[in-house]
């Protein structure tokens, strides 16, 4: 019952912010926060899962209650986790709470809505990661569109409304596409099936297949509904060319909904794709697997060469997102232990690295109301400490060695340029070049905009930030360091649950 | 000896101590972390040199220590691969250690004298990163594997980056700190896809060892094995080239030197570690570690030689016109990498770690030396400002002229035997081999230019007469900066003694200690030596007459070359009122003075070029990408804009569409339900 009490206190917890007087709000919800965080950061220690959750491995925590009768088919309250979303979850609350005390100092407006719906986001991101009945997961998957939508069109910037309203239309939509194809796969599996539970879905898929739907052939089918559904999640991920909403949306979100968009909404896409498209579709992704490099390298490079061009801070860091993302894409295709584990770590590094990021731009911010790099110089002078997290976190995106990134990055280029799909040294090599093009861009946005003689051009008086402020930046850093020197502590609980998907559920 | 490399782990581990210490209590403490850094590079070359005389008792260590990650290797092997943090302590990284950490420790005395006493600000964050800097290359060089090696490469560069941009507060810093960083990185992505590309083929990255990719490599070459669709030959030199990438970049050789002399906006003791110990010695000093797999490629070793043999000429002909001291110094650091890639290229890898050495201890000199001088003149660095210092800093003087006769190779300072001994291992290979035969003129010719600067610049600072009221009134500098000078004047001195090749040859007396002690004569890991590595090189060598001739002769050339190089600066630059003589260059003068313009392409590529690429890819995406997408919703709103008009808000309209609707379907149902 670990999960459900995770869900529970943030659910409840929401409801009893938004009913709490604004003034306290922000305090409230982050100790409310730190419950599911301590009972995630437990669930890790405690953890005694092993396999994969779809491919008949030991669920740890598992919990499974028929709810609901379809028709021929039945839905349950269905929930665990393996060693892929384990790290995922723990991501999740710890990166909740974090987000929550860098709010103190920006929102000061209806400070107990804003509180609540990041406690209500938490709940359903944890649901997404857990939940493994189809129906239940595209519940909290559907769910979590909702208070992002509000965040941004609330407490956002100028064209708050412009940019929310795309982030929810455009991701809806690629979720209604992703839902008709995975409902039709269902079907198209036949007898074979009776629940939306996906470790059965998953089973059926590997042992025969779909047998067929409307006049097409089983392996047609099959192939529809893989792309379908790599074309609905990739809006989320997203990749090039589905990624226009992403810088939008954080532009204009506050910083802690960019900590959280970046941080894990985006994880939610690769995270589908990783348990439905590579876990269900070996064939497919054999098949398809020379297309889909390429859409990872031309989402490394071409986004990190938009993220060349920009001149607000955030801006910067959304596009860098779409770069490393491409990683992401490119471990899954590479289809060994190595790219898909690598893949998965990258989820988890890229969540608190981008989450640091986003938290340092924020900080700037909140003392500068510039993120533009051309009107500001020299910062170092005024915020010491804050520049010097940035700094560090610009390194950690650079891939600089005993941190994260680039334990993640070095795991995918490793795995996919030994992967058996063709050209993948070449593949590999060309998308290697992102840590060019990331260090290009970094160090040119450090150089103008904090170092240099110091000068501002807005009239705010710069002074250092607060201690709430740049605490949550060094539990980043020091996880991102952690992760560094020591990736095993989530890698080889990665790769036990990576193992079965690479040999087709047999093992 | 064996309870001393149990210590092994403490020589890094010192300086990342300093460097947490200096960093969070550096304010409050007396000296503001220099105290900090100096016990602690007191204690790695302490415990350096306990290594050392292990080593010298026949003992060496090679131990997995941590294991980073394992899983399954994809690619030619498919078995089980381990990525792990190990030390090998061998004859070579037992000695680069005493050099690292002897370099590091007397960089930070110096800086109480340089740093401290200008009453510098941010002197925390300077030792901080001092020693983040000491800590990243110790650690580098005992590294047992190549990602090891890789990743404290890296972390090289970025405490450079630190250090170089120390006064972040100009303009000019940052930039160059960040040119340093960006250069390099271009090459260490070169290097990185070459330590995937090694682990993918061989499934290990360990430097020793039966199981090390290079004895893996030696196997595959053997066997005649297809390695990702290439001769497992060209494999080996395609993956070598590759880690080639993050040497040339490190250690600034041509095309990647233009970051360098950029690196002067650093602190000039910052420059000193940099040039002689760290960042640039380890771009060098991992082709020396792995020259085992560079000895598998004829066609690497070549490439290495000639890179080498040509940045070592065309850097010292940009030397020769430099008005700032720093910057000479700057472009002889670029060429004399060169000669050490010009003898490691060509198989003489005793001859590239003897230079390394020796150019270690006096570029640390020299740069210490030109440290003084920016004291002594008021941190003035124009050359044609100073003149007339000898008599009035005596010390200053003969030190940095001890290490001005190494650098010109003048007999019988350390620089010229590790020179010489270069350039005679090039010549003869070259009389077999055209193209190394090239890399040896190149090199010869060098001499002469190097000769040139290096004397143009001591005149020209301190002979004559003060062509500035700071070189009359010069500030006097302290024992800090004495004694590290002190120090490294001697070595600069005597270091040659370690390997007098050619005496040894001539008159036939066993002293080539370093050749000993690298070939394995006291402690060795098996096939890290000098004649493990003679066995698997394929150059065949040739003499002029006899081997004493040829001897004589290279050495008698490079010689010459010298004292005509140093020569004809006496004649131009030691004279009471010297003059630039500049016009004497013709129309070269410009492409010198513009290094040739390799800056300018470079910089086009960046702003020019990738800049502009990047914002016609931005201008794409917003027009036709996001176009697109905000068209389709366009399309919809426009369509449903159409279908909205049913909704006028008036109550008898929807009154009438019901009654319309009702009416519908009861003809509906009449028709179809058989009502009628």
């Amino acid at each position: 019952m670990m999960i459900e009490a995770l869900i529970a206190v943030a659910l409840i917890g929401a409801l009893v912010t938004f009913m709490a007087p604004n003034r306290i709000a922000g305090k409230l919800a982050f100790a409310i926060s730190l419950v599911p965080a301590a009972l995630s950061i437990w669930m890790f220690t405690a953890f005694d899962g092993s396999g994969n959750a779809l491919l008949d491995g030991t669920l740890a925590f598992e919990s499974h209650l028929e709810w609901i009768q379809l028709g021929e088919y039945s839905i349950s309250w269905f929930v665990g986790v393996d060693g892929i979303s384990l790290p995922l979850v723990v991501l999740t609350t710890i990166l909740t709470s974090l987000a929550i005390m860098s709010s103190w100092t920006p929102i000061d407006d209806r400070e107990s809505q804003f509180y609540g719906l990041i406690l209500f986001i938490e709940a359903n991101l944890i649901g997404v990661f857990t939940a493994l009945d189809f129906f239940l997961w595209f519940i909290f998957w559907e769910a979590v569109l909702i208070p992002m939508y509000l965040l941004i069109g609330i407490w956002g910037g100028p064209r708050r409304k412009y940019a929310a309203i795309k982030f929810f239309v455009y991701t809806n939509v690629a979720s209604l596409v992703m839902f008709g194809a995975f409902i039709a796969l269902i079907f198209g599996l036949g007898d074979g099936v009776t629940s939306f539970a996906l470790p059965e879905i998953a089973n059926a898929m590997l042992n025969g297949g779909p047998e067929g739907l409307f006049g097409l052939e089983g392996t047609t089918l099959a192939s529809v509904v893989f792309i379908a559904m790599f074309l609905g999640f990739a809006v989320k991920v997203p990749v090039v060319p589905f990624h226009t909403w992403l810088p939008d949306a954080h532009v204009q979100a506050p910083t802690p909904a960019s900590v959280l968009l970046a941080g894990v909404l985006l994880k939610m896409g690769t995270y589908a794709l990783l348990r439905f498209n590579f876990t269900m579709f070996p064939d497919q992704v054999e098949a398809y697997a020379v297309p889909i490099a390429a859409i990872a390298v031309i989402s490394v490079i071409y986004g990190a060469m938009l993220a060349l061009a920009q001149t607000d801070l955030k801006r910067i860091v959304a596009y860098s997102s779409v770069s490393s993302m491409g990683y992401v894409i490119l471990g899954l295709v590479a289809y060994t232990q190595f790219g898909v584990g690598g893949a998965t770590f990258q989820m988890v590094s890229h969540g608190l690295i981008s989450g640091l990021m986003f938290m340092a731009v924020g900080v700037i911010y909140n003392a500068t109301h510039t993120r533009l790099v051309t009107d500001m110089s020299g910062m170092a002078d005024r915020m010491p400490v804050a520049v010097g997290i940035l700094v560090a976190g610009a390194f950690g995106y650079m891939g600089l060695p005993l941190m994260s990134g680039f334990a993640a990055e070095y795991f995918i280029f490793f795995g996919a340029f030994g992967a058996d799909f063709p050209y993948a040294p070449l593949f590999t090599s060309l998308a290697m070049f992102g840590i060019v093009i990331v260090a290009g861009y970094l160090l040119f946005a450090l150089q103008r905009a904090v170092f240099g003689p110091y000068e501002l051009e807005t009239d705010y008086e710069v002074s250092r930030a607060p201690l709430h402020d740049i605490a949550p930046m060094f539990v980043l850093l020091g996880l991102i360091i952690a992760l560094g020197v020591a990736p095993d502590l989530i890698f080889q609980m990665i790769t036990d649950a990576v193992d079965p998907i690479l040999s087709g559920g047999d093992l | 000896m064996e309870g001393a490399f149990s210590y092994a782990p403490a020589i890094a581990a010192f300086p990342l101590a300093a460097f947490v210490v200096a960093l969070t209590f550096g304010k409050w403490m007396p000296r503001k972390g220099a105290i900090a850094g100096i016990a602690a590079t007191a204690g790695s070359l302490l415990f350096s040199l306990w290594m050392l005389a292990a080593v010298a008792s026949g003992e060496v260590y090679h131990e997995t220590l941590y294991e980073w990650t394992a899983g399954e290797a994809a690619g030619e092997v498919g078995d089980g691969i381990e990525f792990t943090f190990g030390i090998l302590i061998d004859p070579l990284s037992a000695l680069m250690l005493v050099i690292v950490s002897l370099v590091a420790f007397l960089v930070h005395i110096f800086s109480l004298g340089y740093m401290n006493a200008e009453g510098e600000t941010g002197l925390p964050r300077y030792y901080a990163g001092l020693g983040l800097f000491t800590f990243s290359m110790l650690a580098f060089v005992y590294a047992d594997n190549l990602l090891m090696a890789f990743m404290f490469f890296e972390l090289v560069g970025l405490c450079s980056y630190l250090l170089i941009g120390f006064w972040f507060r100009t303009r000019s810093a940052p930039s160059a700190a960040k040119k340093a960083f960006l250069v390099t990185r271009f090459g260490d992505y070169f290097f990185l896809i070459g330590v995937v590309a090694i682990a993918a083929t061989f499934g290990t990255v360990a430097f020793a060892g039966d199981d090390s990719f290079v004895a893996a490599a030696e196997t595959a070459i053997a066997d005649g094995d297809t390695l990702f669709g290439f001769d497992a030959q060209t494999w080996v030199t395609i993956t070598g080239l590759l880690v080639l990438g993050g040497v040339l970049g490190k250690s600034a050789q041509f095309p990647f030197h233009t970051w360098l002399p950029d690196a002067m906006e650093g602190p000039t003791t910052v420059s000193a570690l940099i040039h002689a110990a760290t960042m640039v010695a380890a771009g060098v000093y991992l082709v020396a570690r792995m020259f085992g797999y560079y000895a598998l490629s004829p066609t690497a070793l070549a490439i290495i030689a000639f890179v080498g043999g040509f940045t070592a000429l065309f850097a010292a002909t940009m030397g020769v016109v430099k008005d700032d001291i720093k910057q000479v110094l700057a472009y002889s650091t670029i060429s004399q990498y060169g000669y050490m890639m010009l003898g490691l290229g060509v198989g003489g890898y005793v001859a590239g770690v003897f230079h390394l050495m020796n150019h270690a201890f006096f570029k640390a000199l020299l740069f210490l030396g030109a440290g003084a001088v920016i004291i002594l003149m008021h941190h003035e660095q124009d050359m044609w400002k100073m003149g007339g210092l000898k008599e009035k800093a005596p010390v200053t003087y003969y030190t940095f002229l001890a290490g001005a006769l190494a650098l010109a190779g003048i007999i019988p300072f350390s620089g010229f035997w590790s020179k010489d001994e270069i350039l005679y291992d090039a010549l003869i290979v070259g009389l077999n081999e055209p193209v190394i035969m090239a890399a040896y003129a190149m090199g010869l010719v060098a001499v002469f230019f190097t000769g040139f600067y290096t004397f143009r610049m001591v005149f020209l600072t301190f002979h004559g007469e003060p062509r500035s009221e700071a070189a009359e009134d010069p500030h006097p500098v302290g024992w800090a900066v004495k004694v590290p000078l002190l120090t490294l004047g001697v070595l600069a001195l005597v270091a040659g003694v370690a390997n007098l090749a050619p005496v040894a040859k001539i008159l036939g007396v066993d002293i080539v200690f370093l050749e000993h002690w690298l070939d394995g004569e006291y402690g060795a890991v098996e096939g890290l030596t000098y004649s493990a590595y003679g066995e698997l090189l394929a150059y065949e060598t040739g003499v002029i007459g006899s081997e004493q001739l040829t001897i004589l002769v290279a050495a008698g050339l490079s010689l010459l070359l010298a004292f005509s190089g140093a020569g004809l600066a006496w004649k131009l630059y030691n004279v009471p009122e010297p003059v630039a003589h500049k016009e004497r260059l013709g129309s070269a003068r410009r492409t010198i003075e513009n290094n040739y313009y390799q800056d300018e392409y470079q910089v086009w590529l960046a702003r020019g070029f990738t800049l502009p690429l990047s914002r016609a890819a931005d201008r794409f995406d917003q027009t036709v990408i996001d176009g697109s997408v905000n068209g389709i919703s366009t399309a919809s709103l426009f369509g449903s804009s159409w279908v909205k008009r049913l909704q006028t808000g008036i109550v008898t309209n929807y009154a009438a569409l019901i009654v319309a609707g009702f009416i519908a379907l009861l003809v509906f149902l009449g028709v179809y339900g058989g009502w009628f």
